[in-house]
């Protein structure tokens, strides 16, 4: 009856006859070996032929896809499924993935690690040990190590192993029936359930009752009370009660041209572009413009005519022949100003940047509607 | 190994120092003050980090009362022997203030970042603090390795309960010095720019570098068996501090780097956009694979951790990679282009084989195991 036996086990007084017996085992053909011992044995995993665990190369691949399915989910999300202007920063700046990257290869590794321990290589769960059920289990979690002999591929002959055992010093030798393998009926699950959806709701009542009756503690909360006005902010200071002021009557900050004009058509007229056609400040205007003004005008400026559909508000074709035809200072008022739904990008893109996109927005333009002389 | 052959390779040394020596001084002449003043600095950056990174290795064993080291404690100690040569290193250091840096050019008084600092930045206070920097460190390497050696004659129980009361003090002096003399020596360079990590940055850098130099000097005394009883389970552990300081350097590197590139600010952007232009960018993508993910790959099987081999190999590639930093971060002050010729050969051949004949001196003093430690049978009896 050799697949009712899980292995026959004998008990040793010390660490350093556990190592000696295994050879003496071995030497009788005996290489399915394990050790029961109260404390690490240095050397034993060697002896027993345990050989080095492949969690390491698992928990490397997994890592390994952690790093790329976060590179890659990000890279989707932010720069080629929904682009969104944050920062300033161009759409695909890696530099802001690292952190998840990091995260989620710490993740998958992590869990690969404690998982794949448990389930793949140990093969939980696995209810009853026949160890456990041992009369050696007592001692060998307190002050003596046990050896077993299990069968290879199925066969163990019980006679010569307890002899072998018994030559190499062993002694209260015991033979362990298979263990049950199969998995518990469904009340335990059941049970497993409810007791987690018990605990569940005992932990989300005491958290709101909790939170409730004593006040929210914010341990270091000097970056989020600072000695500074907030925008919008109210204060005292002022006979107008404001945090922010208007810049007195007749001043213009610094770097900070007012536009006088009105509308786009008065732009114009009014407003000319001071900056040379240069390969930097195209450069510099393809920058700023695939930053801020590709997430609605598209790279090549024919407007994503799905919007429409979220802003009610189509954006503007800058390929159409009325822009085409537009003078630079009306492009350049609208950024200021905004139109219709496009607010206004003063804020955010300095005078400078906006003529520089003004001038792309012209070669963007020719690159599509390419005159004759062009073609020579 | 006869000691024929060790003499003929120690004369080799000498004359190899001797060259680059020569070489060193025709480059103040023949290639220019600022050129020889980029190279000093950052040799005696990297001699400095080596040698507190070794102190450092040495502390760290006595403050976490590890006992696995001890039978390797004698490498990082030696090593160490490096710390005293740095004063007369920093004399000559003192003499490039007026010629790189830059809140000493005249130009200063009108930059506002630099009028902000004047009050750290001056000559008086530079000097005093480099005086003390040197100060604590000669003395601690005094206490922490003199008195180790002096342990393998009087075998003195004593020494070893009071390098352990020591040394949680050497780690708070080590840590407010070594971000006073990066803030000095490596970023008041370019004086206008700001970071409050980057002591940190080089103290991951300079724990690193004396790990892997602990970790040559360890093989080194392994390979003449000098070492009988240390086994791969005591490289394995060496191994595992070098790679979790890897780690640690990319962390802090990239941690520096990402918010000064998330918040964009002139004051701080500058100084990486000096360094990803031209050359320079080349060495930063050179340095972010080198220093990081290459010794990350290559120390994460077990072999290489316990190889004797496999670590010399990454030992000497980080000190490599710790040179290239010091690289990437002081010599755009000669211009974005990559400046390398025959000048930097010669610094490399006099500071690396002065160093070695510094600590191959150090080697033969004491005993080669630190006898009268009281853990040194349980460090002996090792295993993992």
């Amino acid at each position: 009856m050799p697949e009712s036996v899980f292995g026959i086990l004998a008990l040793f007084s010390s660490g350093e006859e556990l190592l000696k017996a295994v050879p003496k085992v071995k030497e009788k053909g005996f290489h399915s070996l394990e050790a029961y011992t109260p404390y690490p044995v240095h050397g034993v995993d060697e002896a027993i032929g345990a050989g080095k665990s492949k969690l390491g190369i698992l928990v490397f691949i997994m890592g390994t896809i952690g790093a790329i399915s976060a590179f890659v989910f990000q890279w989707w999300t932010s720069a080629i499924d929904y682009p969104l202007r944050i920062g300033g920063k161009p759409y695909n700046s890696w530099e802001a993935w690292v952190p998840v990257m990091f995260e989620v290869t710490v993740l998958f590794a992590t869990f690969t690690a404690g998982l794949g321990m448990m389930f793949i290589f140990n093969r939980l769960p696995f209810f009853g040990s026949p160890v456990l059920k041992s009369k050696a289990i007592v001692h060998t979690t307190r002050d003596k190590f046990a050896l077993m002999i299990q069968p290879t591929k199925g066969v163990l002959d019980l006679e010569a192993a307890r002899a072998a055992l018994m030559e190499a010093g062993g002694y209260d030798i015991e033979i362990l029936p298979a263990p049950d393998r199969s998995l518990p009926g469904v009340g335990w699950w059941i049970k497993i359930l409810v007791g987690i959806t018990a605990a569940c709701v005992v932990a989300g009542v005491a958290t709101s009752w909790a939170i409730k009756i004593f006040p929210t503690i914010k341990p270091m909360s000097e970056m989020e009370n600072q000695a500074k006005l907030d925008a919008q902010e109210a204060d005292s200071f002022f006979a107008n009660g404001r945090g922010m002021q208007l810049p007195p009557a007749g001043t213009v900050p610094r770097g900070y041209m007012p536009i006088l004009a009105k509308s786009p058509e008065q732009g114009g007229k009014d407003l000319f572009n001071p900056l040379p056609v240069t390969k930097r400040v195209l450069e510099r205007g393809r920058k700023m413009f695939d930053i801020h003004c590709a997430v609605c005008h598209d790279m090549l400026g024919t407007g994503k005519p799905w919007l429409d559909k979220y802003y009610k508000a189509q954006p503007a074709n800058l390929q159409s022949s009325t822009l085409r035809d537009a003078p630079d200072g009306y492009i350049y008022w609208v950024i200021s100003n905004g139109k219709g739904t496009m607010p206004s990008y003063a804020a955010d893109i300095s005078q400078n940047d906006r003529w520089c996109i003004v001038h792309y927005v012209r070669a963007l333009q020719r690159s599509q509607h390419a005159r004759e002389e062009d073609l020579k | 190994m006869n000691d024929a052959s060790r003499n003929s390779g120690h004369k080799f040394l000498w004359i190899l120092t001797a060259l680059g020596a020569v070489g060193v001084i025709a480059t103040y002449f023949v290639a220019g003050p600022h050129r020889f003043w980029a190279n000093w600095l950052i040799w005696f950056v990297f001699v400095a980090m080596v040698a507190l990174g070794s102190l450092f290795v040495v502390a760290l064993q006595h403050v976490t009362g590890a006992v696995w080291s001890v039978p390797l404690r004698r490498a990082p100690e030696r090593v160490a022997a490096l710390t005293p040569w740095l004063i007369p290193l920093a004399f000559v250091a003192l003499f490039s203030m007026p010629v790189v840096f830059s809140w000493t050019q005249p130009g200063a008084s009108s930059v506002k970042a630099l009028v902000e600092k004047s009050a750290w930045l001056n000559y008086p206070f530079f000097i005093i603090r480099l005086v003390i920097c040197l100060l604590v460190w000669v003395i601690s390497y005094r206490l922490l390795v003199g008195k180790s050696i002096r342990q393998d004659k009087t075998r003195d129980p004593k020494i070893t309960v009071f390098l352990r009361r020591f040394s949680p003090l050497f780690m708070v002096l080590l840590a407010l010095t070594i971000t006073s003399f990066s803030f000095d020596w490596v970023s008041s360079i370019e004086a206008a720019w700001y970071s409050d990590i980057f002591g940190v940055y080089l103290f991951a850098g300079a724990a690193l570098s004396g790990l892997a130099a602990s970790s040559l000097a360890g093989i080194y005394l392994m390979r003449r068996d000098r070492l009988p009883h240390v086994t791969e389970d005591h490289l394995y552990n060496l191994g595992g501090l070098l790679f979790g300081f890897t780690i640690f350097w990319g962390y802090i590197a990239f941690s520096q780097y990402l918010l000064q590139w998330y918040a964009n600010m002139p004051e701080e952007v500058f100084w990486y956009k000096q360094r990803t232009v031209g050359g320079m960018l080349i060495v930063f993508i050179i340095l972010g694979i080198g220093h990081y993910f290459v010794p990350f790959l290559a120390l994460m099987t077990e072999d290489a951790k316990k190889k004797w081999k496999r670590l010399r190999w990454v030992s000497v590639w980080l000190l490599f990679m710790e040179i290239v930093d010091l690289y990437w971060m002081i010599f755009p002050l000669l211009g974005k282009n990559m400046t390398l010729g025959w000048p930097e050969l010669a610094f490399a051949l006099f500071f690396i084989c002065g160093g070695v004949l510094v600590a191959g001196r150090a080697m033969a003093k004491g005993e080669d195991t630190p006898v009268g430690d009281p853990f040194i049978e349980a460090g002996l009896e090792f295993h993992l």
